[in-house]
């Protein structure tokens, strides 16, 4: 097997032993779910689109390991043109479901890790690049979908790991053994995991030689003894389990995120990709935050679909030729296609790193993903300006459909007269399913504080920028020596 | 020249389509005018497939980013827009010799 279907995909998620808490109970059937599954429809999409001829030449490359087809999503980007195709994949995806579809952080571990462990053997020696060459072609020949684990829970901010009063504030080796390690600790915001076969871990800071047994990296099967999942809430969640689907918003497709939990866990020496190389866990986290801020190109296709619900409200509100509601969409357009602009700037500014793998601009992908914090916000300010008030005061579908008030509610919430009551009522639970509902978890939340909140980036941004040349350029002008 | 004006053959035309990232039209409902306004002259098929005199490259938007690397040599034609797809029809119908209808 090279690609799998849709179908294949879901299929392969039932043989899966997960550990899946929520709401305080065990989740025996995770894939049937009716809060998890359209976060499981969501992924299912990449699978769906890699094999429609109408999509495969974004969805789809060529491994460089095997020249096998592989779905994009499992692929080492080798050229410009791969990483603009990842930031096209982003904006298509996120257009085809509205949400997070959840596949990217791993895509984004997979080429971190390769660039990293190349370099790591490069100065010690070691065969870290080797073991993780392997691991991608299994990931490839299998297509898997990977889970990318960054996020440590963290404690006190202001110490470091070591200095922790709980040492598993941050995931750590606990035992080392012929074989392998054990690790203990915890991944928080854990995009998609629950609907991922392979987990892949990686420190989340800048780590210094007393923080040693911190610097681990390493990948194990998502159902693997030991780890235990934790569903987080997103607001709205439980209108997924009322009957009826008007109330939802988005019908199909949703996110999820999880505490995901590593209680001495064993990880076998071939799938470990980093122990002890403190020095390299600012290089694996800054290249991963470079091209997870990159992926953040699907709040794009989200947009186009905030946009055209927008669009869509003023028009069934019979207000789209007002000149304030057409400068407000325009607004929210120019918005949209400035991320668009730094999503495929950082890719086509992009570079070959020693180990043959392509990276983005790492000043670019900071710049659009800070941009990524704060346009999606505006965008939906002026979504909600547009479509009013009655966007957040909606009776429920039981009421609409109700023998006794339906009627005074297919009345009285009725906009042009030639749009069924319903349809607005669509439009309208959509915009709040993007801008307050399940979907805000990560339409905002996760654009302002995904691949690292704001100041990461203003961090980043104030490290890449050269200053002296700008000085330079100033001085020269102006006659300074 | 794609068509011989006096065949009667079908031919197969490999159809090559860009990843539609941002698509300004509806490039699947294209094709399937295309195919319809065709019918009898034209076959679609994967572009890799033995047999194609011709690839069709339907591009959601004038970038065209379609990779067409694997066609080199191979006679290829590129639409970006509706109209390129009126155009194609035209062209076809031209060299096979029959009239619009």
């Amino acid at each position: 097997m090279t690609m799998m279907t849709a179908e294949q995909y879901e299929e392969s998620l039932r043989r899966l032993n997960l550990v899946v808490y929520m709401f305080g109970k065990r989740i025996e059937n995770v894939v049937d779910d009716p809060i998890i599954r359209p976060s499981m429809n969501a992924v299912a999409k990449t699978y769906e689109l890699a094999n429609r001829p109408e999509h495969e030449d974004i969805m789809t490359a060529t491994s460089h390991i095997t020249g096998k087809k592989v779905n994009r999503f499992t692929h080492i980007h080798q050229s410009i043109e791969d990483l603009v195709k990842k930031s096209k994949m982003g904006r298509l995806l996120g257009r085809e479901t509205g949400c997070c579809f959840q596949r990217c952080v791993g895509m984004d571990s997979l080429n971190a890790l390769d660039m990293t462990t190349f370099d790591i053997d490069s100065k010690y020696g070691t065969e870290y690049h080797t073991r993780f060459v392997k691991y991608l072609e299994y990931v490839q020949d299998n297509d898997l979908t990977c889970c990318g684990a960054m996020t440590d829970t963290k404690g006190d901010r202001s110490l470091p790991p070591h200095k922790q009063a709980d040492p598993d504030m941050f995931m750590h080796v606990v035992e080392e053994k012929q074989d392998g390690v054990i690790v203990r600790g915890a991944k928080a915001n854990q995009t998609g995991a629950v609907n991922s076969h392979e987990i892949i871990v990686m420190p989340t800071i800048t780590l210094r030689e007393p923080d040693k047994d911190y610097a681990i990296s390493f990948a194990l099967p998502s159902d693997t003894e030991g780890i235990t999942y934790i569903i987080g809430r997103q607001s709205c969640d439980t209108r997924k389990l009322e009957d009826g689907t008007m109330d939802r918003g988005n019908l199909f497709f949703g996110g999820h995120e999880a505490l995901v939990i590593f209680d001495n866990v064993f990880v076998p020496w071939d799938r470990v990709f980093m122990f002890k190389e403190y020095d390299f866990s600012r290089q694996l986290v800054e290249q991963f935050a470079a091209y997870h801020r990159q992926s953040y190109a699907c709040k794009v296709g989200v947009g186009d679909v905030l946009i055209g619900a927008a669009q869509t409200a003023a028009e069934y509100n019979g207000v789209e030729k007002a000149s304030h509601i057409k400068d407000k969409v325009v607004e929210m357009n120019h918005l949209n296609e400035t991320l668009y602009c730094g999503a495929i700037a950082c890719a086509s500014e992009g570079h070959k790193e020693p180990s043959g793998t392509y990276y983005v601009n790492t000043l670019l992908a900071n710049v659009h993903k800070q941009n990524v914090t704060r346009f999606p916000y505006e965008m939906a300010r002026l979504a909600q300006d547009i479509a009013g008030g009655l966007m957040a005061t909606l009776p429920s579908e039981k009421d609409f459909k109700s023998d006794t008030v339906g009627k005074w509610m297919d009345k009285y919430y009725k906009g042009r007269a030639d749009i069924p009551t319903e349809y607005r009522m669509r439009i309208l639970r959509l915009i709040e399913n993007l801008t307050l509902g399940t979907a805000a978890t990560n339409y905002l939340t996760e654009s302002m504080h995904g691949a690292g909140s704001p100041q990461a980036q203003r961090i980043m941004i104030s490290r890449r920028v050269n200053m002296q040349e700008k000085q330079r350029a100033a001085k020269r002008l102006c006659g300074i020596e | 020249m794609v068509l011989n004006s006096n065949t009667d053959m079908t031919v197969k035309v490999g159809l090559k389509y860009c990843g539609g990232c941002n698509p300004e039209y509806d490039r699947v409902a294209l094709v399937k005018h295309i195919q319809e306004s065709l019918q009898g002259k034209v076959v679609f098929v994967k572009p890799e497939s033995e047999g194609v005199r011709l690839i069709l490259a339907v591009e959601g938007c004038s970038t065209a980013c379609a990779d067409l690397s694997a066609f080199q040599g191979m006679e290829i034609r590129v639409i970006t827009n509706i109209e390129g797809g009126d155009r194609f029809i035209k062209e076809i119908r031209a060299q096979s010799g029959s009239s619009a209808d």
